[in-house]
């Protein structure tokens, strides 16, 4: 049984998810990619950490092989992947975006706004240590939605996709204590996989194109 | 008897997994035509089954029941005659040159893995493991759109990438909020994401979760079944891709994410009501009709203009399934016709493709006379495509008019007037190419195997539009009889 | 007001003037260690305030009233400021003078009269210096506002001394992670934007592409500099108490014993050089924003600081 108190279990755990949060709103307001690829690590981090409280104060077992694997995949191998991909393409800033930083940052914020308004008449129904962590990881998922679409560079979009997962693994597990196990562990497997795709299609896109800019994709249209 | 649909998903599985050992052209090519044989008659055979003795099941793993008989058949077949003109098409690459024995090994690996997990995607019993396999058909999709590593075969893959990622997030968002809902009925165990499970505690589900989830359910799968207005990946890839990976795009792939919407849909209305899944689909449906029917006239390219004409018709089907009622089967119908009949106009166009090497509509006419094959292909499922009698999909076009003028007339009349315009469209497009007369360029022959694959590949297909527009099995007709239910839905069909 | 208050006013006050240059000379130390210098003393700081008391300050002949005055206002305001955050013990005596906006306008009053003082002199870096300024100073007034608002929020009272005496009370547990973690970190980047640190400004420098706060002061010399300097100094200190007192004030004397205020004064010591050290470190890990990129820092300061705010609002009442 946990020996830790409820309550500072619930405020570890929604300490580590507003963490999460914050991490992304870096992402958001971070040009450099390797630093974008660095906080996208840290965040995974702090998954691993609330996902190692979590199967803690519930005594679920399997949720602590979920962080080891978060923790291999992706704070370990998926920023390795995505660091030699940045070299391999020697672009280490992004320049112009579809959203100046400031209002990107706004737009967050609002979008955070957002994720709560929605999880509101839901979060009282669940097993919750904290009534937070769904809002806070339907927030995650949103605004690695904005990272995606406001960026222009095929890395970044990448790391907006992770962010995203991350995101959906808070809510699986802070929210609905661990999705079961043969289902945890396809999850990672197609983010691994995802993770490789993408990184295949970067490589050829550089060598079509000349260049990363998923902005020059755009021969295909009505 | 549990071995069709053992067969029917351990069978690409084997055969792409072989590819890895087997570096003969010639074996790969018999082990597939295997594999559409088996293919096919195993969902008809796994149709008879759960038609006639109920649902079948492989431990806690497998659960087929009506809805995803139905899916298999409409899956199966398709990936049957479309692994037969894979064998010819790509062979044809080969023999060209264009694909190294390498490449040509990988196409099939992963088109066999792609064919499987859509498979097991309307067969599982765990909606989670659906939510996985349906990630793997994407995966494995962007990897074969993006084949041809031409620069639009990337740029369409990448945006399919992208945006399906996307997509798939959010139905896992929604997935995680039925799980989070679920469990509180069914405890923290497998079992809480069995659809079988949640199908009997459906009406307990909390509806405010159920509302919110189903939500992040149909944009995200929506994504996959190309939507408007998430449809966007949509044209690119099947223009793209090569073109028996874009009649498995239009055919199988679509018709699984609407698969997976009308499990989420089940449950919510079991929770919330029809009320609340109705007009959302309804809505989706209508303007996926609306715009693609606009769309068909200004197409160039007769990949991308066969795409349109396939959010056109997910989009119908989707208003079946919004009325409820006898448009259900109106939907059912429509998506088995629909798979039919659009990938015998991709197995055309692919033909029209590798003889003139170009996709342009304009530069096309006479098809009938040129490529005999190929214009049959596209003129016959050019007709059923724009819902001439008596093919199937007049049938449930009607249906689901009659269905929505019984229900609420005003959908009625939008609905017939832009199934009109479509008509029109889609059919004016199709004559332009198979009518007239040829302009008499220099164009290459197709090699007599490719000729030979797919020509049977086609010949199946028309087949069995012809043979559904004139005669409905009872198999379905049980099959269908089983389904409604699920959908609290009643009445006379046929 | 008893005497025992006059005692702790008299105390905080000594305590804030005596250890503010000590806080600029270890962020000072910290910096010149990470760059591999040996660098001055912890206590230069001390020995530069002796020395320019003792010289003879030098006044343009252009500059008007404001100019010698800036000096005496910048220094009284930011003591006064200093007298209503507390130090070592929660409850402070003057708590009934003023809240967070008694505060936070207490220290705009002296940067108002610094930013006259810039133009006054009628150099072209003083009003330089000022301009810019006075955009760092128009983005970080609405962000320290809603921060600290924020905080208040939880703890249902305005007042800093209420805030920390209650967040001490609670066994050292915030009990609402999210809000005060965002406030925190916009608290950071406030103070950092707010006493002329680097990726804001660089207190090392006269170099003119980039300095603000050194820009104003240019002109200054012997007394006034000094005072000044020591202001900057209390300010420092000022942002340090808040940020080491509101999201953690373990330690801090809550009665009156003399245990709990030798505790509360080490502590207190403690968490301000710790914090300068993170500071220091900060500096050295960081390289000074472009003047146009400095809006989308304190943009994202506002931004969490009004998240912050949201939070409460949308998830407490």
């Amino acid at each position: 049984m946990p020996t830790l108190p409820i309550n500072l279990g619930s405020y570890l755990v929604n300490l580590c998810s507003a963490l999460l949060l914050l991490t992304c709103f870096a992402i958001v307001a971070q040009r450099r990619l390797m630093a974008c690829v660095d906080l996208f690590a840290l965040q995974s981090v702090f998954l691993a950490v609330t996902a190692t409280l979590v199967a803690y104060l519930t005594g679920i077992h399997h949720i602590y092989l979920a962080a080891v694997l978060t923790i291999a995949i992706k704070a370990v191998i998926l920023p390795r992947i995505l660091k030699k991909i940045v070299r391999q393409l020697n672009v280490q800033r992004e320049v112009s975006m579809y959203v100046n930083i400031p209002t990107g940052l706004l737009i967050c914020g609002g979008l955070v706004i957002l994720a709560f308004f929605i999880t509101q008449p839901i979060v009282h129904l669940g097993f919750l240590l904290t009534q937070d962590s769904l809002a806070i990881a339907l927030a995650i998922v949103l605004i690695g939605f904005f990272i995606m679409v406001s960026r222009l560079k095929a890395v970044t979009q990448v790391i907006g996709f992770l962010v995203i997962e991350n995101g959906l693994f808070l809510a699986a597990t802070a929210a609905a204590y661990g999705m079961p196990l043969i289902v945890e562990l396809g999850i990672f497997f197609d983010v691994l996989v995802a993770g490789l795709i993408v990184g295949i299609y970067t490589h050829q896109i550089q060598e079509a194109f000349g260049s990363v800019d998923t902005s020059r994709l755009k021969a295909l249209k009505e | 008897m549990i071995w069709p649909i053992i067969l029917l998903i351990a069978t690409p599985f084997l055969i792409g997994v072989s590819g890895l050992v087997v570096r003969h052209r010639q074996t790969l090519d018999v082990l597939h035509c295997v594999q559409a044989g088996i293919m096919v008659v195993s969902s008809l055979l796994l149709v008879d089954e759960v038609s006639v003795s109920g649902p079948v099941s492989f431990f806690y793993f497998l659960h087929v029941d009506a809805i995803s008989a139905w899916f298999d058949l409409v899956i199966g077949i398709v990936a049957g005659t479309g692994t037969l003109y894979a064998v010819g098409y790509v062979g044809e690459q080969y023999d060209r040159g264009h694909v190294s024995l390498k490449r040509f090994r990988q196409f099939f690996m992963l088109f066999d893995l792609y064919l499987g997990v859509m498979l097991l995607a309307v067969n599982v019993e765990n909606l989670g493991i659906m939510w996985i396999a349906i990630e793997g058909a994407t995966l494995s999709a962007a990897l074969l759109i993006g084949f041809e590593r031409s620069k639009g075969a990337l740029e369409a893959g990448w945006k399919f990438v992208i945006l399906s990622s996307v997509g798939i997030a959010l139905a896992l968002f929604g997935t995680i909020l039925v799980y989070y809902s679920s469990e509180q009925l069914l405890g923290i165990t497998e079992e809480a994401l069995h659809w079988a499970k949640l199908h009997e505690v459906g009406d307990q589900l909390d509806p405010s979760v159920m509302k919110i989830a189903f939500l992040f359910i149909l944009v995200g799968y929506g994504t996959k079944a190309g939507l408007v207005p998430m449809h966007t990946w949509l044209p690119d890839a099947h223009g793209e891709a090569p073109t028996p990976v874009s009649a498995m795009l239009s055919a199988n792939m679509l018709t699984m994410a609407i698969y997976a919407i009308l499990r989420f849909k089940i449950l919510t209305d079991q929770s919330v009501g029809t009320e609340f899944t109705g007009p959302l689909l309804l809505g989706f449906g209508f303007f996926s009709v609306a715009l693609s029917s606009i769309v068909l006239l200004l197409q160039e390219d007769f990949k991308r203009l066969l795409a349109f004409s396939s959010i056109e018709h997910i989009g119908i089907a989707l208003i079946g399934f919004g009325l409820g009622g006898l448009g259900v089967f109106g939907g059912l119908w429509h998506l088995l016709n629909h798979a039919l009949a659009k990938s015998a106009a991709f197995y055309g166009a692919g033909l029209v493709l590798i003889t003139h090497e170009h996709k342009f509509i304009a530069r096309v006419p006479g098809l009938l006379r040129e490529n005999p094959a190929a214009g049959v292909a596209l003129f016959v499922a050019g007709l059923v495509l724009a819902g001439m009698p008596p093919f199937g999909l007049f049938v449930s076009e009607l249906t689901i008019a009659a269905n929505a003028m019984a229900m609420a007339p005003a959908i009625s009349y939008g609905f017939l007037v832009v199934l009109t315009v479509a008509f029109a469209t889609l059919l004016f497009q199709i004559l332009r190419m198979v009518l007239g007369v040829p302009l008499g360029t220099q164009i290459s022959t197709v090699g007599p195997r490719c000729r030979a694959f797919s020509t049977a590949a086609i010949a199946v297909n028309l087949g069995a539009l012809i043979f559904l527009g004139l005669h409905v099995p009872d198999g379905l007709h049980n099959l269908i009889g089983a389904i409604l239910p699920f959908f609290h839905a009643e009445g006379e069909y046929f | 007001m008893s005497a025992i208050d006059f005692l702790l006013i008299n105390l905080q006050m000594v305590l804030v003037l005596g250890l503010s240059p000590l806080i600029v000379g270890v962020i000072r130390r910290v910096k010149a260690h990470l760059q591999c210098r040996h660098g001055a003393s912890v206590f230069q700081p001390y020995a530069d305030l002796a020395k320019l008391f003792r010289k003879e300050p030098v006044i343009s002949t252009t500059a008007s009233w404001i100019f010698p005055a800036t000096p005496y206002i910048l220094f009284s305001s930011t003591l006064a400021a200093s007298l209503l955050v507390p130090t070592i013990i929660a409850p402070m005596p003057l708590n009934f003078a003023g809240n967070i906006i008694a505060l936070v306008y207490l220290l705009a009053l002296g940067t108002f009269f610094l930013m006259l003082a810039g133009l006054d002199a009628g150099s072209a870096f003083g009003g330089m210096g000022s301009s810019r300024e006075a955009i760092v100073a128009s983005l970080t007034e609405p962000a320290l506002i809603l921060s600290l608002f924020a905080v208040a929020l939880t703890a249902g009272s305005a007042n800093i001394s209420a805030i920390v005496y209650k967040t001490a009370i609670l066994q050292g547990i915030v009990l609402d992670p999210p809000p005060h973690l965002m406030a925190l970190v916009a608290l950071f980047i406030i103070t950092l934007a707010e006493t002329g640190r680097v990726p804001v400004d660089n207190p090392a420098t006269h170099l003119e592409l980039t300095m603000i706060h050194e820009a104003m002061i240019l002109e200054y010399s012997g007394r006034y500099l000094a005072l000044v300097e020591w202001a900057a100094g209390m300010k420092l200190m000022i942002f340090l108490t808040l940020l080491a007192n509101i999201f953690a004030p373990w330690g801090i004397a809550t009665t009156l014993s003399p245990s709990a205020l030798g505790l509360g004064l080490l502590v207190f010591v403690g968490k301000v050089v710790g914090l300068a050290v993170v500071v220091g470190v900060f500096e050295c890990m960081f390289a000074k924003l472009r003047l146009f990129r400095v809006t989308e820092l304190l943009g994202a300061a506002f931004i969490l600081s009004l998240l912050a705010l949201v939070f409460f609002y949308i998830l407490r009442v």
